[in-house]
């Protein structure tokens, strides 16, 4: 981008004229699809300050807090469309009863580590900047968080449209994506100890970061 | 000069759009157009979905062909942090008060200047290069040292971090399998290649004896990552906290963390 910045000519009119043009030419061509749309960024906005107010209530005990976050999250997420890309190639290779065995477990799981977070929330700023297209049907909210004195963390929610609703499929923190994070991790205990171990550690995992919190 | 006459019309009537255009002419245009179209939405869409990463479950997980090395030497850097690193560096930062850690922090960051400025020039990033020159001067001088870091506070210079790998990845080197080493965690064999590339330009060996360049580099790297682990005490707690397969979480942690500086270079 800085780079730029030494290649500024001095017929700048002319040139940005043209580039308005060829934009008006494209999207008559239906080659662009303009969003002005920002459903998703609301709908995810709205999800995070709800979720965040109910964090920061802390006079309310945990038990009753984690129950109220529970709520609110269940709605916004497409638990089973977040199981199917965390096994990656490996969904295709299972039976039914298999695919649902494990969207159970994975649910569970990211519920458990989602609410094992409860307390972690000490007033950072959430900033909500703009939704990009990921092509139809799915788009990512981009937000950063804003802490004093520190560098700003980049959180991007990428979501796809279900009945109607936009709902959270995949997470990143700092361009790291949550879902292919466990995708690596998962793919790595199957080719090495088969489904049934990676459902018996993702079990265990869930029960130890459900373990009741303090207050 | 027939043949060229009338090569001359028919390309001419077919970009202007005159009337003797023919059927046969019009439909091929409308289907290379229909083509090019077809082409440019193709590689929109899959351009936009290539970096966050694609709604497709066969989306990628690595080959990893040096594993069962890569995994005895992840274990044992396990073991070190666990027994060594991360005791003395909670030792270290019960003594030693945050702001203190947080200077040393400043003065090695200031200190390792050169790959950083070496690295943005090799790309061509004269801006960040020359950014970097100016924070290595004024952070030298008046941020005694590299303690503090007024070129950023009073100037608004922020630090842009190169390193030689992201210099070849950069230039389209592959980056060949995963590899981790003993004391210096994961990497793949580019950046290892430029790891000892950005190591070769710390300057104290060029210009001292090896007896006293070997024991003070080897001192450097010690305290330098010390005071680190000391400024994240519950990094890797928290990794492993979600973690169901560690080894896989820290390498994938590591890929696309790479994969998203070498995006952020070539936007």
């Amino acid at each position: 981008m800085q780079r730029e910045m030494g290649m500024i000519t001095p017929r700048r009119r002319p040139a940005s004229l043209l580039a308005l043009t060829f934009l008006a030419a494209l999207m008559l061509t239906g080659g662009i699809t303009v969003y002005a749309d920002t459903s998703a960024l609301e709908m995810t906005r709205q999800f995070v300050n709800q979720a965040l107010q109910i964090m920061a209530n802390k006079q309310l005990p945990v038990a009753n807090r984690t129950s109220q976050l529970r709520a609110v999250l269940e709605p916004h997420f497409d638990f089973r469309e977040m199981a199917r890309q965390s096994l990656g190639p490996h969904w295709r290779e299972l039976t039914q009863a298999q695919r649902q065995d494990f969207s159970n477990v994975f649910k569970d799981f990211i519920e458990s580590a989602y609410l094992s977070k409860i307390n972690d929330y000490s007033g950072q700023q959430v900033q909500f900047l703009q939704q990009t297209s990921l092509g139809p049907g799915f788009v990512q909210v981009h937000s950063t968080i804003v802490q004093a004195g520190k560098a700003p963390i980049p959180i991007n929610y990428l979501l796809d449209q279900k009945d109607d609703s936009w709902k959270i499929y995949d997470v990143t923190v700092d361009n790291i994506s949550i879902i292919q994070n466990y995708r690596n991790q998962f793919n790595r205990v199957i080719n090495d100890n088969g489904f049934d171990k990676l459902l018996a550690d993702l079990k265990a995992k869930q029960q130890q970061l459900a373990l009741p919190q303090a207050s | 000069m027939t043949l060229s006459g009338s090569h001359d019309i028919m390309w001419g009537s077919a970009l202007t759009g005159g009337p003797k255009k023919s059927v046969k002419t019009k439909t091929i245009l409308a289907a290379a157009a229909a083509c090019m179209m077809a082409w440019t939405a193709r590689a929109a869409l899959a351009d936009e979905q290539g970096p966050p990463h694609p709604p497709e479950e066969s989306a990628q997980v690595y080959s990893d062909p040096l594993a069962p090395f890569n995994e005895r030497m992840f274990w044992f850097n396990l073991k070190l942090d666990h027994y060594v690193l991360h005791p003395v560096a909670r030792g270290y930062a019960a003594i030693a008060p945050t702001p203190v850690r947080e200077a040393v922090d400043r003065f090695f960051s200031n200190v390792n200047f050169i790959p950083r400025f070496a690295n943005n020039l090799f790309q061509l990033r004269m801006a960040d290069a020359g950014t970097e020159l100016a924070r290595f001067g004024i952070n030298t001088t008046v941020g005694v040292v590299g303690l503090f870091d007024p070129a950023d506070h009073w100037f608004g210079l922020k630090q842009h971090n190169n390193d030689m790998g992201l210099t070849l990845g950069y230039y389209g080197v592959p980056q060949g399998p995963y590899l981790v080493l003993p004391f210096l965690g994961p990497g793949t064999i580019r950046d290892t290649v430029g790891y000892a590339a950005d190591g070769a330009m710390w300057p104290l060996p060029y210009f001292v004896p090896w007896y006293v360049s070997l024991p003070t580099g080897a001192g450097k790297a010690i305290v330098e990552a010390v005071n680190f682990r000391s400024l994240h005490l519950d990094l890797f707690e928290q990794v492993d906290r979600y973690a169901v397969d560690l080894y896989g979480a820290v390498q994938d942690g590591y890929m696309q963390r790479r994969a998203s500086q070498l995006r952020r270079l070539r936007e």
